[in-house]
């Protein structure tokens, strides 16, 4: 769940994220972004929301992308392509693609263990299992994002 | 005596200053403060019957430390400074 | 294959407009560990230290750490390294923000800046591509717009260090600045920036650092963090209240410089201009800088009234300078005072401190009303916000203002007004109820500073032991170790508030783990005590002498009116000779050559 009230801008989610994926620091190939609005004083940590109806795992032509038990959508890298399609579908922009290791960077909550939850000092980025009230508050927040993301996309 | 109190000390107190009479030393001040703000002050304040690391005491500008620590005496014009660990710079 | 360091530099040559890449000495940077050692070291190889501060002989250095970047706690930290102008010693000013990390994912430790440019110039570092184009448009842009039109002109997500008006006029104090708020603040390195008309540094980088040992490196800055975040003052003092949390209690201890020191270590209105006031009026949100798990900026807003406005800070030596030092109350003025700082970049410890100075001279008859078009006394809340503007552009008064505060007192012939060493104000801490802090002033190498050895730490907030203020035994031995401490922080590339919580062990791990170099703690800190050391070697040879460590005249002979401290000087002699002697230098203060043969220097 995110907090963005919370977030002071640190970036360390960005930083642990792509240590645990890539054994290198680059907040570039990061699951996660900050994105930090000077003006509002606020900061935003945006990662995939793990949609219950996940657009990219609808227009993925290989089937790469499927979601599991616990409710993360997952990315089989055997099975991707490459193809990009996931980024285009994506509603809130959180797939990219890391040019260095030539494969989609989508966040997969860390197996369970999400490490940005575990750094994040502030307590923005917290891990807790998708009950139906909070799911309401992701969906609410996920919209709220959708919204950002224009903007800065404009 | 006046008692000041600084920083997170106050979610505790609810005051900045009070004033307090008839204490002779800290150690008596501090018990009676204990009594008065209750079980979750007195927790900030001591670890075990020891005064916590985390807490920062002046009488009159200086740090019990450089005084007589709890034993240090009080007279009825001293001002007593309460301070949780801070730090900056 | 480098990690930790990225093991490239660059150097730019403004006079001429050529760029080169090259490698990072891997032998220097082992001896001295990036950001404020390297950078020393390539200023000391490179730079007369007897040149002229704003000629094209001296050079600029933006130097970062091999933590940057990484995830060490708060280690998103730069330096930008020269000869400074307000001082004519080494300047060294660490930031934090975001630039330095991105400067490292660009590819590069650092850029050396040569020569000086004809018209106004910016560097742009795109990963592999870098140019200079023309900054003409830029010229005279306060530092949150020239922000701005950069990002819009180069890249989003680019990373931008600038100066505003205070660098392009040379205002002797003026900052460099990063992400708008942060700064290399002291020591006037922007008004070098400026003389070479160098208006900013812009970076973009996609490339990866890399840990010699990742897992170790993890393991490592793990236990710093957790460390960080259960210690009360970097878990939750500094966080909840920043560093003005210090008001209160440096005025109850009686070392709160009161009205350009005059009237003692006790401020009446402390209170109103105190960290937990700030919290409670004005704060609408912490900020922290790029890796960081303290969070201790404050991002604030006076919503309404004639200082209206909003930026961030202010911080402790910049809410004591314009609060304590020139008497104002107001914390609306204060905060304001310190928006225009960051917004001209100047630095707001030494404008509130040469505005203090300038009002006792007021109050002495020496500044006449007819020279300033009004009075200026003591606690008056508009000349703070006014004078710093002025001083920023350099308009009327300001002007004067803008030489600080040494060369202000010196044109009325009282230098001794100003509170100063080596032409560089003193912050914040009364030397006279801290007596370390005393000494710590009169041995910086970059003149009045506190951040080279913060005694105030085991003095006053008993971390991480309780030193009695008033006393001066074992000052001399404590001050080495922690200037030495100091130096390695400011070089490895994380921020000095890390060591309330964390020290040697913890940084030294740090560094092991992302280098994969075999120092032991015991070689890192001799790392720290050489770069204080070559930093007293390129003060020496720039010609400064013992007589240059010493502190102005009102804390060696007017005793402290008041407080704990009532009575007190600076008992500086007897603690000067004790840090000569466990410095390993002569009576002299200059390093023995034995010394500097165990040094390697």
């Amino acid at each position: 769940m995110i907090s963005p009230e919370k977030c002071i801008g640190c970036r360390t989610c960005e930083l642990i994220c792509s240590f645990g994926k890539y054994k290198e620091f680059n907040p570039r190939n990061a699951a996660v972004s900050v994105f930090a609005y000077d003006e509002a004083a606020l900061a935003v940590p945006l990662m995939c929301m793990q949609c219950e109806e996940p657009s990219c795992m609808k227009v993925c032509p290989t089937f790469a992308i499927s979601k599991s038990e616990d409710g993360s959508v997952l990315i089989d890298s055997s099975k991707c392509i490459g193809c990009k399609m996931c980024i285009s579908a994506c509603p809130v922009g959180n797939i990219s693609y890391n040019t260095i290791q030539k494969e989609m960077v989508k966040c997969n909550l860390c197996e369970g263990e999400p490490k940005c939850a575990e750094f994040c000092p502030s307590g923005a980025i917290a891990y807790v299992e998708a009950t139906a009230t909070n799911l309401d508050k992701k969906k609410k927040m996920a919209e709220k994002f959708k919204e950002l993301f224009g903007e800065v996309n404009e | 005596m006046i008692i000041k109190f600084f920083a997170l000390i106050r979610d505790y107190t609810g005051s900045k200053e009070i004033s307090v009479e008839g204490c002779h030393t800290l150690r008596e001040l501090l018990n009676k403060l204990c009594s008065r703000y209750g079980k979750s002050f007195s927790e900030k304040l001591f670890a075990g019957d020891r005064l916590s690391e985390d807490i920062i005491i002046l009488v009159n500008g200086r740090h019990i430390e450089h005084l007589k620590g709890l034993d240090t005496g009080l007279e009825e014009n001293d001002e007593i400074s309460i301070f949780p660990r801070i730090a900056g710079g | 294959m480098m990690f930790g360091w990225t093991g490239k530099l660059l150097r730019v040559n403004l006079t001429d407009g050529t760029i080169a890449k090259e490698a990072l000495n891997i032998e220097d940077a082992r001896k001295y560990l990036g950001g404020r050692g390297l950078g020393t070291k390539m200023i000391m190889d490179e730079v007369d230290p007897k040149v002229d501060p704003f000629s094209p002989e001296n050079k600029l250095i933006f130097m970062t750490g091999p933590l940057t970047g990484t995830l060490a706690s708060s280690g998103g930290r730069y330096e930008v390294v020269s000869k400074a102008p307000l001082t004519g010693t080494i300047g060294a000013s660490n930031s934090g923000g975001h630039f330095g990390p991105e400067l490292k994912y660009a590819g590069y430790d650092g850029i050396i800046f040569e020569g000086e440019s004809d018209k106004p110039v910016y560097l742009y570092i795109n990963d592999d591509e870098v140019e200079l184009r023309s900054a003409e448009h830029l010229w005279g842009k306060t530092v949150f717009d020239t922000t701005d039109e950069l990002l819009k002109e180069t890249a989003e997500d680019a990373r931008v260090a600038c100066i505003g008006p205070g660098g392009e006029l040379k205002v002797l104090f003026a900052t460099v600045m990063n992400d708008k708020n942060r700064a290399a603040g002291r020591s006037g390195l922007g008004a070098v920036m400026g003389s070479k008309k160098l208006k900013a540094v812009v970076a973009r980088g996609t490339k990866s650092i890399k840990a010699a040992k990742p897992e170790e490196f993890l393991e490592s800055c793990t236990d710093a963090r957790r460390k960080l975040k259960e210690h009360p003052v970097t878990g939750t003092g500094l966080p909840t209240y920043g560093t003005e949390i210090l008001v209160n209690i440096l005025n109850q201890s009686g070392a709160l410089p009161t009205r350009n020191w005059r009237d003692g270590g006790y401020f009446e209105h402390a209170e109103e201009t105190s960290g937990e006031a700030l919290v409670d009026k004005y704060l609408v949100k912490n900020k922290g800088c790029f890796g960081c798990n303290m969070g201790c900026g404050r991002v604030t807003r006076i919503p309404d009234g004639k200082f209206k406005g909003f930026g961030e800070g202010p911080e402790y030596e910049a809410g004591w300078s314009y609060g304590a030092d020139c008497g104002v109350s107001d914390l609306a003025a204060i905060c304001k005072a310190n928006f225009i700082c960051n917004e001209l970049g100047i630095d707001p410890i030494t404008m509130g401190s040469t505005i203090a100075c300038a009002m006792e001279l007021y109050e002495k008859g020496l500044i006449k009303r007819e020279e300033i078009g009004g009075s200026l006394n003591f606690g008056d809340a508009d000349a703070i916000v006014e004078l710093t503007r002025k001083t920023g552009l350099r308009e009327g008064f300001g002007n004067k203002l803008a030489e600080g505060s040494y060369r202000l007192a010196e044109s009325y012939g009282h230098p001794e007004l100003s509170m100063s060493v080596k032409k560089q104000e003193m912050p914040a801490y009364d030397g006279r109820g801290v007596q370390g802090m005393g000494l710590e002033y009169a041995t910086s190498n970059r003149g009045g500073c506190h951040v080279r050895g913060y005694l105030t730490s085991p003095e006053i907030l008993g971390i991480p032991a309780k030193l009695d203020p008033l006393v001066t035994e074992d000052k001399a031995g404590w001050l080495k170790t922690f200037q030495d401490l100091t130096a390695v922080v400011d070089s490895v590339g994380i921020c000095l508030f890390t060591t309330f919580g964390i020290g040697l062990k913890e940084i030294s791990d740090m560094l092991r783990g992302a280098t994969g170099m075999d120092l032991s703690d015991e070689d890192v800190l001799k790392a720290g005590e050489r770069i204080w050391n070559l930093e007293r070697l390129f003060n020496l040879k720039a010609g400064f002498t013992k007589k240059d460590d010493t502190l102005p005249e009102r804390l060696l002979k007017e005793p402290l009116p008041n407080g704990p401290g009532k009575g007190k000087v600076v008992e500086l002699d007897t603690m000067l000779k004790e840090y000569y002697e466990v410095r390993g230098w002569d009576e002299a203060g200059v390093p023995t050559g034995e010394k500097k043969k165990e040094l390697a220097l």
